[in-house]
């Protein structure tokens, strides 16, 4: 809402600055965003004498003026308006003026005559359509003024950020009485005076009290094409508005005022003598002022004349009625309509209209009258109109007063400080409310234009607003706590930071990726739409399903880190994927997953680490790293291909289950990223896995007294082999005296011929130190057993 | 001749320690080694006499010219060393390059949620958690913002049917935590929420943390206090805060919070005299919304408001951590590059 100061003086008579009024209103939550100046760039416009003027030798259109600015030289210029004459005072830009149209004014030589500034029109200034020729002003201006001083033009306007539940601020007679409230000060209404004359006239109106508890309507003859009045003109343009002629200019200006939107029917266009405010039962198409056909629907609020639609109630009017320079007779509507039906229209038609925007708020229904007959007097006064006797009228549902019980003691018990009673009670007072007392209790009655008022904790918010909330004191709360609330902890955000720390401490960098993708990401990565979950109204394509993997942002992720420069990058993400589940209270399940990406070197290319690529076994032995970080025991690994989007890839068995995969992202869609290389990728089921640790429990074990004894045997291993059977093969002879063993190294020779696998199994027995005898029997019979169970060599 | 070849090798030893003790220069070592130790040196030049030796002597010569050598290289090697006096540690450079395990990073939502949950936690607030696919009656009705209300204006909401949508704020697990517990209430509820809005100010997903106190008695000067305290944990104790009166349907009164402007300590100006490009030259920022818990919320969830009264706050994350590490892009938070995330560590 763009609160002009002068405006707001007319109601109150604050004598505050600009930046006074805007912090006061802004610490009573009506949030002034700027002040600004809507005519700051005329500024350097002034006004000049013309004290000559003779026409152009060298072209018969043009005048030679030379124009007094109130400087020390009287300046040389060519002008091409008809109506320039010696004497008038003007609007001159000067050199190095820019006016609205853009156009910069430059020194100029027009036909061999030296021109040093422009005369302007109203067009050329912005402040009107006129153009015929130059603005002649007020012949009693001093040269050399600021137009817009000079114009009277408002140059302070606050510009006030309104909460949807103050719709009566979205005026200025709503932004006058919190002033008034404010200061102390008293509201000033203008006299409205209605002079009803001519004959008598008839109009039934009957409305549809469910959408319409409300309508009430004037008509005013005689009407002449004028435009309004420049003040009233400036003053729709500091507000934002475009100013039209008398009778529109007049309605929006009374809707600015009083935040009650009117409407204006050019009544003979009107048919019958009815009008209805009513539903409309079928779908049709209606043109409204704009020109635009709309398609208006079952439910929708039309205003009906004896034959048909004539507005979209609350929204705008149609074309067939619409006030043209022919009008002269006007039916000047105020009405109340339903705001959710208003609202429900207004956004399927896509208008968003200052009247729908305030009837969707909630307009004042007792201030509905005064506003119509300031609308019909400033008619009157300023287009000539008279006003025709009485006042055409439905209203189903009058306003009945609203009162509310209010126990002082309540502001005090929400705010923890006491404004005091005296307090309260002149706030309310000031804000429209009747107080009442009633035994310990007040009954307060409510002012029809804060229809946002209907509790008494609303009520104390209005002694908070005024008392001050920055006045209240900081005092920490003892905050309760049970042994319940400690059973019932819910955890996830812990066990989630955990994790994360983990990816920090192990040198991952953490992303984080938008929750939603394309269907295009989704099949690059060959993952299914079937059972993903789409958006209805995505911002754009990019964003229209819900990610069921994590692989497509982190490919993104991966693809503007190399974009920047870096070209070893290693990320991780914590976050929860989407499908569709017809269990679910959303119909959607959620679950958490981390993703790790390796990409480039192992190490960072610099002294003193050694050469070489990230492969698989860093991002398994990542894996492997948080599981046995979050104290699992040993994860099995089985090459299987588990995820569209992986090539080499292994899937990770924790208990029996699945708990994600392990691999190289395909090369093609590594390549569709920008990879220079192999990118290596973990998917990892976290809610699997982090149920898995919640279950796990630490367990001491006595430590051995007993010294252990090596023994190390090197097969040869072929491809068709896992160095995992090995292991499990060793595993299931189960011998007591085998306290561990696991692969001491593995050497290729070339690529893709027998490995060379060396193992260690290390002995030990609980009681007593070993023999090199015993041990040399139970290594001999692993061996051996490896020898006849495998196709394996000894070297 | 077994005997004099003996004496002979055997006086070597003493004479180089002589010259060496004499040697003043690495230049002088050097020469006294080539006469002794050298191919055509003394030590060199006896040996040579062996083969004038009877058979049977030589091992026994043999073996004193070898200690004799040991013991002039040994000579001559403790020469060296008194010759260029080495600290302890030599062969040490510690300018060489450290062998640094990767440093990883937290990305600065994490950051800034860890921070405040761990202030609230100790201040006694418990963590929880809640889908971020919601029912429009846990995002919006029970929050007192039935269908049609302006305020649901306020917020730009994603759809996934017309009953489903995501989550616009975390406000929904205020509504979730108070239909599964009994009052007294303290939480507070991270994660990320979602609306229909994409420009240099907004982006379609950010995060949030809900604060929740319901008890007994509860006021907003309580409110105030634990605001407070959150503000300046995070932001320095010199740190003021501002409460400002504002509308949310779900609390009643409800405020906006200003914090004194971190870039310019609330002056407005800069030192360069510049109007303060963070706060726009008002000293103030616009960090969060709060209020008391609104009756018609716990109307709906069947907590009685007679008996019981609350507040609630709400804070965006990437403010407060833009506010905090002074970073100017919201979309770098999205982009995930390296370079952005590394410097969290």
């Amino acid at each position: 809402m763009l609160l002009p100061l002068s405006w707001l003086r007319e109601f109150v008579p604050f004598a505050g600055t600009a930046e006074e009024l805007a912090d006061r209103l802004t610490m009573l939550g009506l949030e002034v965003e700027e002040v600004r100046d809507p005519f700051a760039h005329l500024a350097p416009v002034v006004t000049g004498r013309v004290v000559e003027c003779r026409p152009h030798p060298g072209a018969d259109h043009l005048f030679l003026c030379r124009v007094d600015v109130g400087g020390p030289e009287v300046l040389p210029i060519v002008c091409g308006a008809p109506n320039v004459a010696a004497g008038q005072v003007v609007p001159v830009a000067p050199v190095g003026t820019t006016l609205p149209g853009g156009l910069t004014i430059q020194k100029a030589k027009i036909r061999g005559e030296v021109s040093l500034g422009m005369i302007c029109s109203e067009r050329e200034l912005g402040l009107g359509e006129a153009h015929g020729g130059i603005l002649v002003l007020d012949a009693g201006l001093a040269p050399g003024l600021s137009l817009p001083h000079a114009l009277g033009l408002e140059r302070e306007v606050l510009d006030v950020s309104i909460t949807p539940n103050r719709a009566d601020c979205l005026s200025i007679l709503g932004l006058a009485r919190e002033t008034a409230a404010a200061f102390g000060l008293p509201l000033q209404l203008p006299t409205v005076l209605v002079e009803e004359a001519g004959a008598p006239w008839s109009l039934a109106v009957t409305v549809e009290a469910e959408v319409c508890p409300l309508y009430q309507a004037r008509l005013i003859r005689g009407l002449r094409p004028v435009p309004s009045p420049p003040w009233m003109r400036y003053r729709l343009m500091a507000c934002g508005m475009r100013p039209h002629n008398a009778v529109v200019d007049v309605t929006n200006y009374v809707l600015l005022e009083t935040g009650q939107p009117l409407h204006a029917f050019d009544a003979h266009r009107l048919r019958g003598e009815v009008i209805r405010a009513a539903r409309t039962q079928q779908a049709m198409d209606f043109v409204t002022l704009d020109g635009q056909t709309r398609r208006l629907l079952p439910g929708d609020i039309l205003i009906w004349d004896g034959e048909g639609p004539v507005a979209v109630a609350g929204v705008m009017g149609g074309q067939n009625a619409e006030v043209s320079e022919a009008t002269t007779t006007v039916l000047l509507e105020s009405a109340v309509f339903a705001p959710l039906v208003v609202r429900q229209t207004a956004r399927r038609l896509g208008i968003a209209s200052e009247a729908a925007y305030r009837f969707e708020r909630g307009v004042d229904p007792v201030g509905n009258s005064w506003a119509m007959n300031r609308a019909a007097a400033l008619l009157a006064e300023l287009a000539g109109g008279t006003i025709a006797p009485g006042v055409a009228k439905a209203e189903p549902r009058p306003y009945t007063e609203r009162t509310v019980r209010f126990r002082p003691a309540r502001v005090a018990e929400v705010l923890g400080v006491d404004p005091g009673e005296t307090f309260a009670r002149t706030t309310l007072v000031a804000l429209g409310c009747a107080v009442r007392q009633e035994a310990e209790d007040w009954a307060v009655t409510l002012p029809s234009w804060r229809l946002d008022l209907e509790r008494e904790i609303d009520l104390v918010e209005e002694v908070a607003r005024f008392f001050g909330m920055d006045r209240l004191p900081a005092i920490l709360p003892l905050v309760p706590r049970s042994l319940e609330d400690l059973a019932q902890a819910d955890t996830s955000f812990a066990e989630t930071s955990a994790v994360k720390a983990w990816g920090r401490s192990v040198g991952l960098l953490e992303a984080v990726n938008y929750s939603f993708v394309s269907a295009a990401d989704m099949a690059r990565c060959g993952l299914p739409l079937e059972g993903a979950v789409r958006v209805a109204n995505p911002l754009s394509e990019d964003m229209e399903v819900l990610r069921t993997d994590l692989v497509p942002g982190m490919l993104r992720a991966l693809r503007t880190s190399i974009a920047g420069g870096t070209t070893r990058v290693r990320l991780f993400e914590i976050s929860r994927v989407f499908s569709r589940d017809a269990t679910s209270e959303t119909g959607v399940a959620e679950a958490l997953r981390l993703g790790i990406l390796l990409h480039g070197a192992r190490f960072p290319e610099r002294a003193p680490y050694p050469r070489g690529e990230a492969g698989f076994a860093d991002i398994k032995g990542l894996v492997e790293h948080l599981f046995q970080h979050l104290g699992l025991g040993g994860c099995r690994w089985r090459a299987q291909s588990v995820r569209p989007y992986l090539a080499q890839q292994a899937e990770v068995i924790l208990d029996g289950g699945c708990a994600g995969a392990v691999g190289c992202i395909r090369p093609e869609l590594a390549d569709a990223y920008e990879a220079r290389g192999p990118v290596w990728y973990a998917d990892i089921d976290l809610e699997t896995v982090l149920r898995l640790a919640r279950q796990t429990r630490r367990q001491f074990v006595p430590l051995p007294r007993f010294p252990v004894v090596r023994r190390d045997v090197t097969l040869r291993l072929g491809w068709e082999t896992s160095v995992d059977a090995l292991l499990d093969t060793i595993a299931a002879m189960d011998e007591s005296l085998v306290d561990e063993y696991f692969v001491l190294d593995v050497y290729e020779p070339g690529e893709g011929m027998v490995r060379h696998v060396t193992l260690r199994v290390v002995y030990r027995h609980p009681e007593r130190t070993l023999k090199d005898k015993e041990v040399d029997k139970v290594h001999g019979r692993i061996v051996a057993h490896l020898l006849r169970q495998l196709p394996v060599q000894v070297v | 001749m077994k005997r004099e070849l003996v004496a002979q090798l055997e006086r070597l030893v003493p004479r180089f320690d002589e010259m060496l003790a004499q040697a003043a220069a690495p230049e002088e070592l050097e020469a006294a080694r080539v006469a002794f130790l050298g191919r055509k040196g003394e030590l060199a030049a006896l040996m040579a006499r062996m083969g004038e030796l009877a058979v049977d002597d030589r091992p026994e010569v043999g073996r004193v010219a070898n200690a004799v050598k040991a013991k002039l290289t040994e000579l001559w090697q403790q020469a060296q060393q008194r010759m260029l006096p080495r600290p302890e540690g030599a062969y040490f450079d510690a300018g060489e390059p450290g062998w640094v395990p990767d440093v990883g990073a937290l990305h600065p939502t994490t950051l800034i949620q860890q921070e405040i949950c761990a202030v609230l936690q100790r201040l006694g607030f418990e963590t929880v958690s809640g889908p971020e696919v919601e029912t429009d009656f846990h995002n919006f009705e029970a929050l007192n913002l039935p269908p049609g209300h302006p305020a649901r204006d306020m917020q730009d909401t994603l759809y996934i049917t017309e009953r489903i949508l995501l989550r616009t704020h975390t406000s929904p697990m205020q509504v979730r935590t108070m239909l599964a517990r009994r009052p007294p209430l303290a939480i507070i509820a991270p994660g990320k929420v979602y609306r229909r809005d994409s420009d240099l100010t907004h982006t379609p997903m950010f995060h949030q943390i809900e604060g929740l106190l319901v008890d007994r008695h509860v006021t907003m000067a309580q409110l105030r206090g634990v605001l407070t305290a959150l503000v300046q944990a995070i932001f320095g104790p010199s740190t003021r805060v501002r409460f400002r009166p504002s509308f949310f349907p779900f609390t009643e009164p409800s405020a906006e919070v200003d914090m004194s402007c971190v870039l310019c300590t609330g002056r407005g100006v800069l030192e360069s005299g510049e109007l303060c490009r963070v706060c726009k030259g008002t000293g103030w920022v616009e960090i969060l919304g709060c209020g008391m818990v609104d009756p018609a919320v716990f109307a709906q969830v069947g907590i009685d408001a007679a008996v019981w009264s609350g507040f609630a706050f709400g804070l965006g994350v990437e403010r407060i951590a833009m506010l905090k590490y002074g970073i100017g892009d919201l979309r770098l938070f999205f982009e995930n590059d390296t370079r952005f995330v590394r410097q969290f560590a």
